[in-house]
């Protein structure tokens, strides 16, 4: 039953991420691939601040998510001013040059990582009690980014994706509109850091690897980019998949190579049929982010 | 001419594109209530006239002054707030979205674009997206147009896909309208819904700049034009007096 549990709040952390990353990217076509990192600065960051200065866990936890939106806005503001396309390779210094840093200080616990973090919900009701608040976290963020996506301000960013300088040129501010996604996309990766941090009491580098960014992609793509339930869908098959397989109790040297192959071919499958994802409609083709060029390539014939 | 101030004032505007120069010293006012024609031929700098009036492009030097306001160094978006409303010579339209959708996006003033006031002052918003949803439907009737509103513009014939550009810069309630060939590839009753609410938009008060390879439009149209070639004004004047000049015969018309 813990075991259940436990993958239970996995799942809740994972759609958390995976919705917030589809902000950012299936909605937002802002192509970060340093999802991870947000995370990583909610995670360490909520972790340090009980650490070291007690301060309780709500309150480290929404902190987390706060520093990870600042960072996000200085990545953004930094290299979304050179070109959309820039943020790609932005982001992708930026995750591994942070992922050095947390890998190097002392202050960040290095490559071991952190193992102190103070136990906030105790006795036999913990995981439940985990349970309930992570599931709570993510139909939170289902709802806001529903919310965000739907009406006036999705409309605004559909037509940003569609046609960034006429869009533009109609008296909209792209950039702000770009930095905000980014900026909540990050800041709700930053508390699901913080959620998993007061969970498991332990953090380390290597959650936040680039492997990482491509697993929450995946969730991503297999559910449907720029759905509001895909990454929900893909998080919990992601997540849930390969563990129902370690119920097969296949050896272990057969069970990893069947999981990579399991994994593998569902997302390959999935790319030539469905390549709007599970929840897409059938036929359109996702919508990843198009940056027109934000130079001067308007009107041509 | 003496009497009110201009609404658009260009000043000695200079671009060059490496060593393509597409704007070479360039003076061009428009009156309020005007329809001036601008021609010239392919790479003229017609187009790119319009991208730096409407701050896609920034000068190299040169002022602009909308209603005798200094703009030159504003970013894009704050120009059409100015009240620059264009179209484009190849539509860019939002290709994803239905009529009405292209039409809602594109007021002055678009509140539902700042997310801390989408969250909490959702009466303000919601009143802004009924005017601009009244407006759209009021300007999408004098296109006849108005039963299209919930088709995706994709879906639309050419010609209704231009009107529907026009629409666009309409719902920009601004004092200058620039129109970047609207009549190219539209024939028909378009045609003379085209030219019916530009006359109109021009009656209600605005300055209207058309540039057109379709010079009956313009004559139609305008009582004064501008012929631009290499970046450069070479003419300017009534149309007749245009079209009779040695200049742009040669180079419009000539081999
Ligand atoms: N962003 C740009 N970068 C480099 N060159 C450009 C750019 N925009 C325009 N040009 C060049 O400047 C010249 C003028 O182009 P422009 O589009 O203004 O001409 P035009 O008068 O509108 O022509 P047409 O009638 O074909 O639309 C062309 O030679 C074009 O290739
Ligand atoms: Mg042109």
């Amino acid at each position: 039953m813990e075991y259940i549990l436990n993958i239970g709040v996995q799942v809740a952390i994972f759609i958390i991420l995976a919705s917030s990353y589809n902000l950012v990217i299936g909605y937002g076509g802002l192509a970060s691939v340093a999802h991870p990192i947000f995370y990583a600065f909610g995670a360490y960051g909520a972790s340090l601040l009980s650490i070291h200065f007690g301060v309780p866990a709500v309150l480290a936890v929404v902190a987390g998510g706060l520093i990870a939106a600042l960072a996000s806005v200085a990545l953004a503001l930094s290299s979304l001013r050179v070109s959309g396309d820039y943020l790609l390779i932005a982001s992708l210094g930026f995750q591994l040059g942070f992922l050095q840093v947390i890998r190097n200080f002392d202050f960040t616990g290095g490559a071991g990582g952190l193992s102190t973090i103070p136990s906030t919900i105790t006795g036999a009701y913990r995981t439940p009690a985990f349970l309930a608040l992570t599931v709570s976290c993510a139909i939170a963020t289902v709802w806001l980014i529903s919310r965000i996506v739907q009406g006036p301000y999705g409309r605004a960013i559909t037509a940003m994706r569609d046609e960034e300088l006429a869009f533009t040129a109609l008296g909209r501010n792209a950039m702000s509109i770009k930095v905000v996604v980014f900026a909540i996309g990050c800041g709700i990766a930053g508390i699901a850091g913080g959620l998993y941090a007061f969970y498991y009491q332990y953090v380390s580098p290597d959650q936040y690897e680039v492997l990482q960014s491509a697993a929450i992609l995946t969730m991503v793509v297999l559910g449907g980019m720029g759905t509001t339930w895909g990454p929900v869908v893909g998080a919990i098959l992601l997540i849930a998949v390969p563990q129902a397989i370690t119920f097969l109790n296949l050896p272990p040297s057969v069970m990893a190579p069947v999981q990579g192959i399991i994994f593998t071919s569902l997302v390959l499958l999935f790319l030539f049929l469905r390549p709007s994802g599970l929840v897409g409609g059938s036929g359109s083709k996702p919508k990843v982010g198009s940056e027109s060029a934000t130079g001067a390539t308007g009107a041509k014939t | 001419m003496s009497g009110p101030a201009p609404i658009l004032k260009v000043d000695k505007l200079c671009k060059a594109f490496g060593g393509i120069v597409v704007a070479d010293n360039v003076d061009v006012t428009i009156d309020r209530g005007e329809i001036l024609g601008l021609i010239g031929p392919n790479g003229a700098g017609k187009t790119s006239l319009f991208n730096l009036v409407s701050g896609v492009l920034k000068p190299d030097s040169g002022a602009i002054y909308l209603d005798g306001a200094l703009v030159t160094g504003d970013p894009l978006y704050r120009r059409a707030r100015s009240g620059v409303a264009r179209t484009w010579q190849n539509m860019m339209l939002f290709k994803t979205m239905s009529v009405m959708e292209n039409l809602l996006i594109a007021p002055r003033d678009y509140p539902g674009e700042k997310i801390g006031r989408l969250l909490l002052m959702t009466g303000r918003v919601r009143a802004a997206e009924q005017a601009a949803k009244a407006r759209a439907l009021g300007i999408l009737d004098r296109l006849e147009l108005g039963r299209a509103a919930d088709a995706n513009v994709t879906d639309l014939p050419f010609g209704h896909q231009k009107l529907i550009g026009l629409a666009r810069a309409l719902m920009n309630d601004g004092s200058l309208l620039l129109l970047d060939e609207p009549m190219a590839g539209v024939e028909g009753a378009a045609y003379e819904t085209m030219q019916r609410v530009v006359r109109e938009e021009a009656a209600s008060g605005r300055a209207v700049c058309v540039v057109e390879h379709n010079v009956s439009f313009i004559k139609d149209l305008c009582t004064r034009a501008v012929f631009m070639a290499q970046g450069r004004i070479l003419e300017t004047g009534s149309v007749d007096d245009l079209l009779k000049s040695k200049v742009l015969t040669d180079l419009y018309f000539g081999v």
